[in-house]
């Protein structure tokens, strides 16, 4: 009981508390007399339509008019002040008596609101307590009932009034939940005095309501009245940044002028203002053309410095990189990643480095985040094409090139698979090079810069029928690849020295993001390329030289046998090699796996599926290998049962193949036309567009294919 | 001659509702059974069939079924609900549906003009039987702005959109589309005062015009949803049927003392079946989809055969016992016209 009334003590002094520059409620200027806090006696907003001028504080007359000094006081109705009192709600005992004083200005409070007389009338009780519930309906019903049974009784205007006042606060609360910005209007201003300090939660709805019906101004003098009456710190701030995200700068900026200060000198919305300033260093950095003020710039800078945060020093970076200052950015980034080691700052940290040419540490920087999105997988790409491309060559460690190679492959990146043949070529890797320019034009058929390479090593290679096939596919594209080996050539470096032209003139260090302009990529197949890049992975690479076709395996040792035969691999006479893979195939162990491997690569390059088949199962082989093997076998037979024009066999085979290996661009072309030759149109047209869903041409043309196939059936 | 008709009716309203202080047509046990069940103590009425949803339809009925009790308690605390967490569309109207356990609890912010008219009704005679001024002030806007959004003439007749948006010419390859069960016909002699705007009057005229001529099959049946776009015909994407909805026509017009005794005795023998059921009926084939037999369903042509024919009815319907919410609702409403207007129907 005596904390109870202790609280009470506390409330009524809270409630009674004069704040320095309370204007609307003094006792006969009597410094000592009861004052109410200015946050809740203060006139209410009025969310009224008429406009005030923007100058004018909008402050609108008090619900009723206080009546003049000479007249005498009238009855204030204080039952549900006592009634608040006797429960001990201090919350809304403090509000009644705030809001008596607003209605008249004359009355004082009693001194002891739980020294009552009077006898307490127990249904009235009952009703008081329901709406101390919130059980609206329920007091309404209770009222009802009373008069029904006591026809002269009248309930007192005090409850008639609060319970009016918080049905419009919930309706009004309901309303905007629904985004019913006229009716929330409407019961604001209906309800004067819902719209006060106590209420702050009513006004930004009022606000917001105003502001999304394109009455900002009127929002602004909402948030205004919060700003120029209420004193509750953490509303005002939550005010602030109301107005900010609904407000036009302009009159956003003007509300930010009635911040107060504290007396170390700190502002109260600097919150709102360090967040205005994030969000124009986002915006700039996002838009050339957008500046930030070096205000902004330097605020950003400091919480950076500051903050435990590394997300502002990220914005930093981002947005110095988008103002071409990469030594900032790199500055920035290396501080947001330092602080906290994650994709979006090794993203930018990766950028900024190769914008300066330190490539090796970008790839180094990149590629733990390469799988989190496209983009950052992109720059790792980038990062990786750039490395790769750098002059003088530097020779990079194995493992290096070896994820580089696992990467380029499963994204089937042109360029960067690209930038591998050049990188082979400098070494004097002819065969390997060529390999990967076929491996890019493979990613990428329209990519002249590795068909260009390609020409170039069949001229290296004395290729002469491979270069004219070149020559053919590209008559008419390209001037250089059609003087490829003629006195007009461009001067191509000899190997070894560095890289063709064409390399640096694709993917120039300079202009590291080559994965801006490569066309949307395929989501990564899990195992895409089979024999070929395989073999032709650089650190794979095996000694070119000494080896001829006309050399007879037969006599030799196994192993002599097996490397021979993957050197005529190298030079693209699968027969021989299969000869000699043969012959490694009599040893034991690993000498007769690889040989057996080698041999059904052999004969699947010279077209022979079934004796791949065959050697396929000479030897056991890892099951990687098999699976690759098969693969490979199952693409070839597919092939081949197309071409007889059996496609219920095609389908077969790779439906086989299918559930070993992801299904390759061109082999889903041959399945769709499959399908439109068995007059599967449907099947055919959901196969096409997948396939022009990763940008390729011949999906497009499938897709025609169906067209015409069903125009010509109706 | 429809005017006149009219006119009488709403004589017939202001002595109900003079008679209500001494016998009220729903005793008091009877709302009680009816409130227990279906009002929550929130106000909330439960639409016990469709997972305890409240709508704007139910707390019309609700607090029409409480001013005919005589419960002035419970209509304000139904209205209570109704307003602070119906009546907040911006256009004035109610949002149509309220589930408890969604945020917000308001799940369509759509209206549904049934529920509209029946809230503004039950205002509006509340307001006058009980000499509530907040009432009648409630019951205006609300009809204004039904006059306002949801009344429209079309080729010369004034009719109804059973809701706001979705059922217009524009909206509707075979619209306009209207709902005639819509037509709370007893409703709109009690707007007239209060949103004199609107042609209450033409808008009830036009609804008569509507049930009489837009009757399908061998039934003779007019359907829930109907197309008055090139000629009536069942409104597209529903069923064709005379289903849920429209079974409340015949109840509404002997309520309102409308369509004449021709029409509601061709409206019973259509709808009724052999064991007295209320059926629900293919109106492409005239073949009956469901024949109801709960009490509430089954009094609506029991009623019209008493009113057209004097035919006595059974006792078990004069008895009220709650189902579930819309034949129950269905059930006071019927039984409440008998006690006001045809005694010598009842025992």
């Amino acid at each position: 009981m005596t904390s109870r009334l202790a609280l009470l003590a506390s409330a009524i002094c809270l409630a009674t508390a004069a704040p320095a520059g309370a204007q609307f409620w003094n006792i006969n200027g009597d410094a000592g007399s009861v004052q109410t806090t200015g946050a809740v006696a203060s006139p209410p907003f009025s969310a009224g339509e008429a406009s005030s001028l923007p100058e004018a504080p909008l402050v609108a007359q008090a619900p009723v008019p206080a009546p003049p000094p000479d007249q005498p006081m009238p009855t204030v109705d204080e039952s549900a002040l006592r009634y608040f009192a006797r429960q001990g709600d201090t919350r809304r005992l403090e509000i009644e008596i705030a809001r008596l004083r607003a209605l008249y200005p004359s009355w004082t409070p009693p001194a002891d609101p739980l020294a009552v007389p009077l006898s307490v009338d127990e249904r009235l009780e009952a009703v008081w307590l329901l709406y101390s519930q919130g059980r609206l309906a329920e007091a309404r019903q209770a009222i009802a009932e009373r008069q029904m049974s006591e026809p002269q009784w009248q309930p007192p205007s005090d409850l008639l009034d609060r319970l009016a006042v918080s049905e419009a606060r919930e309706r009004l609360v309901n309303a905007s939940n629904l985004d019913q910005y006229q009716t929330v209007v409407r019961v604001g201003s209906e309800n004067p005095s819902l719209l006060t300090c106590s209420e702050v939660d009513v006004l930004w709805r009022v606000a917001e309501a105003f502001a999304m019906t394109e009455r900002q101004p009127r929002a602004r003098d909402a948030y205004r009245y919060v700003l120029t009456t209420c004193d509750d710190p953490q509303e005002r701030l939550a005010t602030m940044q109301n107005a900010a995200q609904l407000l036009s700068a302009d009159l956003r900026d003007e509300l930010l002028t009635l911040e107060r200060f504290g007396d170390d000198g700190a502002g109260e919305f600097a919150p709102v203002r360090d967040d205005l300033a994030r969000d124009a260093l986002a915006a700039a950095g996002e838009d050339a053309s957008v500046t930030a003020s070096a205000e902004d710039i330097a605020r950003v800078e400091r919480l950076a410095g500051e903050g435990p945060s590394a997300s502002d020093a990220r914005l930093l970076g981002w947005y110095y990189l988008g103002r071409d200052d990469a030594e900032a950015a790199e500055r920035w980034f290396r501080m947001a990643f330092e602080a906290e080691a994650e994709g979006d700052a090794a993203e930018g940290l990766a950028l900024a480095l190769i914008e300066r040419d330190a490539f090796a540490e970008a790839e180094d920087v990149a590629f733990p985040y390469r799988d989190e999105n496209d983009d950052r997988r992109q720059v790792y790409l980038a990062a990786a094409a750039n490395l790769l491309a750098v002059e003088p060559r530097v020779a990079l460690a194995p493992d290096i090139l070896a994820r580089i190679v696992g990467e380029v492959v499963e994204a089937r990146n042109a360029p960067a698979a690209q930038q591998l043949g050049w990188y082979a070529r400098a070494y004097g890797q002819h065969e390997t090079a060529g390999q990967w320019f076929s491996t890019a034009l493979g990613f990428d058929p329209d990519d002249e810069a590795s068909a260009y390479g390609l020409a170039l090593t069949r001229l290296q290679l004395g290729d002469t029928a491979g270069l004219a096939e070149v020559k053919r596919q590209w008559a008419g594209r390209s001037d250089r690849i059609a003087t490829v080996g003629t006195p007009q050539a461009e001067p191509a470096a000899p190997a070894p020295q560095p890289p063709a032209p064409g390399g640096a003139q694709n993917v120039q260090p300079a202009q590291p993001l080559a994965y801006a302009a490569a066309p949307a990529q395929p989501a990564a197949p899990t195992i895409i390329v089979e024999a070929e890049p395989r073999a032709a992975a650089p650190a794979r690479t095996r000694p070119s030289s000494g080896c001829s076709a006309s050399t007879d395996p037969r006599g030799m040792a196994p192993r002599a046998a097996l490397t021979l035969g993957w050197c005529l691999m190298e030079i693209d006479r699968p027969l021989e090699a299969a000869r000699a893979f043969d012959v490694a195939l009599r040893a034991d162990g690993a000498t007769a796996r690889d040989a057996a491997y080698g041999q059904s690569l052999a004969y699947l390059r010279a077209g022979l599926v079934d004796e791949a088949a065959v050697a396929a199962t000479a030897a056991p082989m890892n099951s990687e290998r098999s699976a690759e093997l098969q693969a490979s076998i199952l693409a070839e037979r597919a092939l081949g049962a197309f071409e007889r024009r059996r496609y219920a066999e095609a389908l077969m085979a790779l439906d086989q193949r299918a559930q070993i290996a992801a299904e390759r661009n061109d082999l889903m072309v041959l399945r769709g036309y499959a399908y439109l030759n068995l007059y599967r149109t449907d099947d055919a047209r959901r196969v096409f567009q997948s396939v022009a869903g990763t940008g390729s041409r011949e999906g497009l043309r499938g897709l025609a294919a169906v067209d015409d196939q069903m125009n010509s059936q109706r | 001659m429809k005017r006149i008709a009219f006119a009488a009716l709403m004589l017939v309203l202001a002595a109900g509702a003079a008679m209500s202080q001494e016998t009220a047509p729903i005793t008091e046990a009877e709302w009680e059974l009816y409130s227990d069940r279906f009002v929550t103590e929130e106000g909330r009425v439960l639409d016990d069939a469709n997972d305890d949803i409240s709508h704007s339809e139910g707390q019309g009925y609700g607090m029409l079924l409480a001013r005919i009790a005589g419960a002035r308690d419970d209509f304000e605390r139904i209205w209570s609900f109704t307003r602070r967490e119906l009546l907040l569309r911006d256009d004035g109207l109610a949002a149509w549906k309220w589930e408890a356990d969604q945020t917000p609890h308001v799940t369509d912010v759509n209206n549904a003009s049934d529920g509209d008219i029946l809230i503004a009704y039950a205002l509006a005679t509340a307001g006058q039987t009980w000499g509530d001024e907040r009432l009648t002030a409630s019951a205006a806007t609300l009809a204004e702005a039904i006059g306002r959004h949801l009344v429209y003439e079309h080729e010369g007749r004034v009719m109804l959109r059973p809701g706001v948006a979705g059922f217009s010419g524009e909206e509707r390859e075979d619209g306009p589309v209207v709902n005639p069960s819509y037509w709370v016909f007893e409703a709109f002699a009690s707007f007239e005062a209060l949103a004199p705007e609107t042609d209450w009057q033409a808008l009830a005229q036009g609804g008569l015009e509507l049930v009489s001529s837009a009757r399908f099959s061998d039934r003779q049946l007019p359907p829930d949803w109907l197309s008055i776009g090139s000629v009536f015909a069942p409104a597209q994407g529903f069923e064709a049927e005379f289903g849920y909805n429209a079974l409340r026509i015949p109840l509404y017009l002997m309520r309102a003392g409308m369509g004449g005794a021709g029409l509601i005795d061709e409206m019973r023998r259509g709808m009724v079946d052999e064991d007295a059921n209320l059926t629900l009926v293919d109106l492409a084939t005239g073949t009956t989809k469901t024949a109801l037999s709960d009490a509430g369903y089954r009094i609506i042509p029991a009623m019209a055969a008493c009113v057209v024919d004097d035919a006595p009815i059974e006792p078990e319907l004069l008895t009220f016992a709650p189902t579930v919410y819309y034949p129950s609702t269905l059930h006071l409403l019927a039984l409440a016209h008998l006690r006001q207007q045809h005694a010598e129907c009842l025992p």
